[in-house]
């Protein structure tokens, strides 16, 4: 174990020990101060995951901070927003996910079981109530949500508000269905109303410019995302300890601040040095000629599978385990401790791309601050016709010639869920095949991991039967 | 050439030992015995077991091929390939046409698609849940006090059934204790429950794609209630193995030997 991970399992188990909204408050205030927020980023072997566990504590410490307006964010939001009216945005989805990773999952699902949430709603909302009723998570002033693709944030938020006595500052932004000029206007519209609200209760006057400021941010944020993507569709070796699916809050909650900035900048050299790495070692993924249906090789010639730490060329004279295969991961994955990405990384498949890491709104014009939001929250693929999301899909899976998809099926994720079979179906019209993997990406219990092995390690042997050597 | 496929299951494991000769394979011996608590043990005894039957040694195998949910604990295991490639390969063996490949074990059931060339293509694991499978029918079989064995001949004597409404084996079998106690007739329970599995196997079909010809394997295959009801649900005649219970052994054990 590195020192990075070394110092995360001691506060991991420091937090499980000491579930308390205070305790949680020094130990962040303690991390928080430059000097010590250094030293820790000097441990990590990546770059990347250094500035994003750099910009996750400091995004956090604010949150936790009594002297800053907390406002709880659901993850669809524009946080641009938050920026501009001075908000330290709290999300507590992702923090939910944070409780899996953290080990006290357990505990606050529990509690929210016992407050009469539903099981069948999603673990990183149960999980975040849960919290909420422990009183681990943050104090808010505001909480905002919207109704974009998930709709749990919208009653959860509305609990957490009935609890602290905030319903007075409870806003659910409703986001319509179409993407269109009056949509975005309506949108537009709720989206200025709510900031002049927050401003007013706030004892501060709404100040355009800084509006302005935190979309020039997002823009230059959107730009290396994408310079970053695009690397990706040529890499195959990643830097130890990278993982596309970590950066969610960056990408979301910080997008319109310079950390978001740095995180992707950060990425973009850091990955562009490992392709000019991978180009001058000739590592390629190609050599191995794909075919299509019409040519597959007999059945004869299947991998074993490797799930242990060993080398996967081990001589069987199965070339196909050679060939990185690339995978395009839908949704999010488990956040407790497994072994689905070991099985993946054993056996030469590398997850290319997330979804979740689609840069999806265009330009934003700072001058419309509040259209130019609008048009952020309208362009995501999860919002309108399911047909909106499978156009997405393709377009990833073509740009990064993928050899296959595995669709992540969160236990409660009705948004995601829902669609499962179009976008199997849509992929199969490609020849790209499809996992669906179902699981839960925060409560262990609620999945067996050797059924998940079992049906990932079965995809990957049909995978790798698709290649003629 | 020899090769051995070890499928260790949650119920049942089982050994297959194969030869390889001018390009025809022979089956030389085969074990199917209870897996117990121990799936490492269960794999190591079915192993020598097999080898014993077989007259030959541990090293006269060019590999030994582990499957099943216990191929991860067996170390003397040369490669570990999934049930669903070592069940395809199994089933192409015997029928090289097969499209729809339907395995129910003892606690679990899938469905695989293959391709023209039997390769799998994609496939459906049954969940959390043991409704539907070989435990199901053994709980319901106790429940009714009826020896399993004799399903099909009542399935095939009886023109009334019962509808079983509970999915969960715990539930259903509170179900039909109740039914006895209200005076329903045992066959007609047969019968209902019989038709219950059909209903979970053929909704995984359906999510699949069903294609002919279809084959059935693993231990349930041999009840022959549930493939005629099957059948007639699927309206097309089900191909089975002789020995349908070692498919996913002898899959593996094919799967031992190096590509052609």
């Amino acid at each position: 174990m590195g020192i990075a991970e070394n110092i995360k399992e001691n506060l991991k188990l420091k937090i499980q020990n000491n579930l308390d909204r205070n305790y949680i408050r020094n130990i962040l205030r303690i991390i928080g101060k430059r000097p010590v927020l250094a030293a820790y980023g000097a441990t990590f072997s990546s770059r990347s995951d250094k500035y994003l566990n750099i910009a996750t504590i400091k995004s956090i410490s604010c949150s936790y901070n009594p002297k800053n307006t907390v406002a709880y964010g659901s993850l669809f939001l524009p946080y641009e927003m938050f920026h501009a009216l001075d908000l330290a945005p709290f999300l507590p989805e992702v923090m939910g996910g944070f409780t899996g990773g953290l080990g006290i999952a357990d505990r606050t699902l529990k509690e929210a079981s016992a407050r009469w949430y539903t099981p069948d709603l999603c673990t990183f909302h149960r999980s975040a109530s849960g919290a909420v009723e422990l009183d681990i998570f943050p104090v808010p002033n505001f909480l905002i949500c919207s109704n974009l693709a998930c709709d749990a944030a919208q009653k959860t938020f509305y609990m957490d508000a009935k609890k602290f006595g905030l319903e007075d500052n409870y806003y659910l932004i409703d986001t319509p269905y179409d993407n269109d000029e009056s949509s975005i206007k309506y949108l537009a519209a709720q989206l200025e109303s709510v900031s002049v609200d927050i401003c007013r209760k706030s004892g501060k006057k709404l100040d355009i410019r800084k509006f302005k400021k935190a979309i020039k941010l997002s823009n230059e944020f959107r730009q290396w995302a994408i310079k970053a993507s695009d690397i990706r569709k040529e890499l195959c070796m990643y830097p130890k300890g990278f993982d596309g699916l970590n950066f969610i809050l960056p990408f979301h909650g910080l997008a319109g601040t310079k950390d978001a900035v740095d995180v992707y900048k950060t990425m973009y050299f850091e990955l562009n040095g490992f392709l000019k790495k991978q180009k001058r070692g000739n590592i390629k993924n190609t050599g191995i000629r794909r075919i299509g249906s019409g040519g597959r090789t007999s059945v004869n010639n299947v991998n074993s599978i490797n799930i242990n730490n060993s080398n996967p060329s081990s001589g069987n004279g199965n070339a196909g385990s050679d060939k990185v295969k690339k995978i395009l991961w839908l949704h999010l994955k488990p956040y407790y401790n497994n072994n689905l990405f070991n099985l993946l990384e054993n056996n030469n498949y590398k997850v290319v791309f997330e979804e979740i890491s689609n840069v999806y709104w265009p330009v934003l014009d700072p001058e419309k601050p509040f259209e130019s939001l609008a048009i952020k929250m309208l362009s995501h693929p999860l919002n309108g016709s399911v047909q909106n999301r499978v156009n997405a899909i393709l377009k990833m899976a073509k740009d990064f010639n993928v050899d296959g998809v595995i669709m992540f099926a969160h236990w409660g994720c009705r948004h995601s869920n829902g669609g499962a079979r179009i976008i199997k179906d849509s992929l199969k019209e490609q020849d790209i095949p499809m996992l669906l993997l179902d699981g839960d990406c925060l409560n262990k219990n609620n999945s067996s991991e050797g059924q998940m092995l079992t049906r990932l390690q079965g995809f990957m042997e049909i995978v790798d039967a698709r290649y003629q050597y | 050439m020899y090769t051995c496929g070890i499928d260790v299951g949650s119920v049942s494991a089982e050994a297959v030992i194969l030869n390889r000769q001018d390009g025809k394979f022979e089956i030389v011996a085969y074990i199917i015995t209870p897996t117990g608590g121990d799936s490492k043990e269960a794999a190591t005894n079915v192993f020598n077991r097999a080898l014993e039957k077989s007259g030959l040694g541990a090293s006269d195998m060019s590999s030994v091929v582990a499957t099943g949910y216990g191929r991860l604990n067996i170390p003397f295991a040369t490669k570990n390939i999934t049930e669903i490639s070592c069940h395809a390969r199994g089933v192409v063996h015997y029928f090289p046409d097969i499209k729809t490949v339907i395995d129910i074990g003892g606690q679990d059931s899938k469905v695989i698609k293959l391709d023209s060339k039997g390769n799998p293509i994609d496939f459906l694991m049954n969940d959390k849940c043991a409704a539907g499978t070989g435990r199901f029918l053994e709980v319901m079989a106790r429940a009714l006090d009826i020896d399993i064995r004799d399903f099909a001949k009542i399935f095939a004597g009886t023109s009334q059934k019962v509808d079983i409404s509970s999915t969960c084996t715990v539930f259903a079998e509170s179900e039909i204790v109740s039914l006895i106690g209200h005076g329903v007739a045992k066959n007609s329970i047969v019968k209902g429950l019989v038709y219950s599995i059909t209903g979970r196997i053929i909704s995984m079909v359906e999510r699949v794609g069903l294609e002919g010809p279809v084959c059935m394997t693993g231990g349930v295959a041999k009840n022959l209630a549930v493939v005629s009801a099957l059948e007639e649900r699927l309206n097309l005649k089900i191909k089975v193995p002789e020995e349908p219970q070692i498919t996913g052994a002898l899959g593996a054990a094919l799967l031992g030997y190096p590509k052609e």
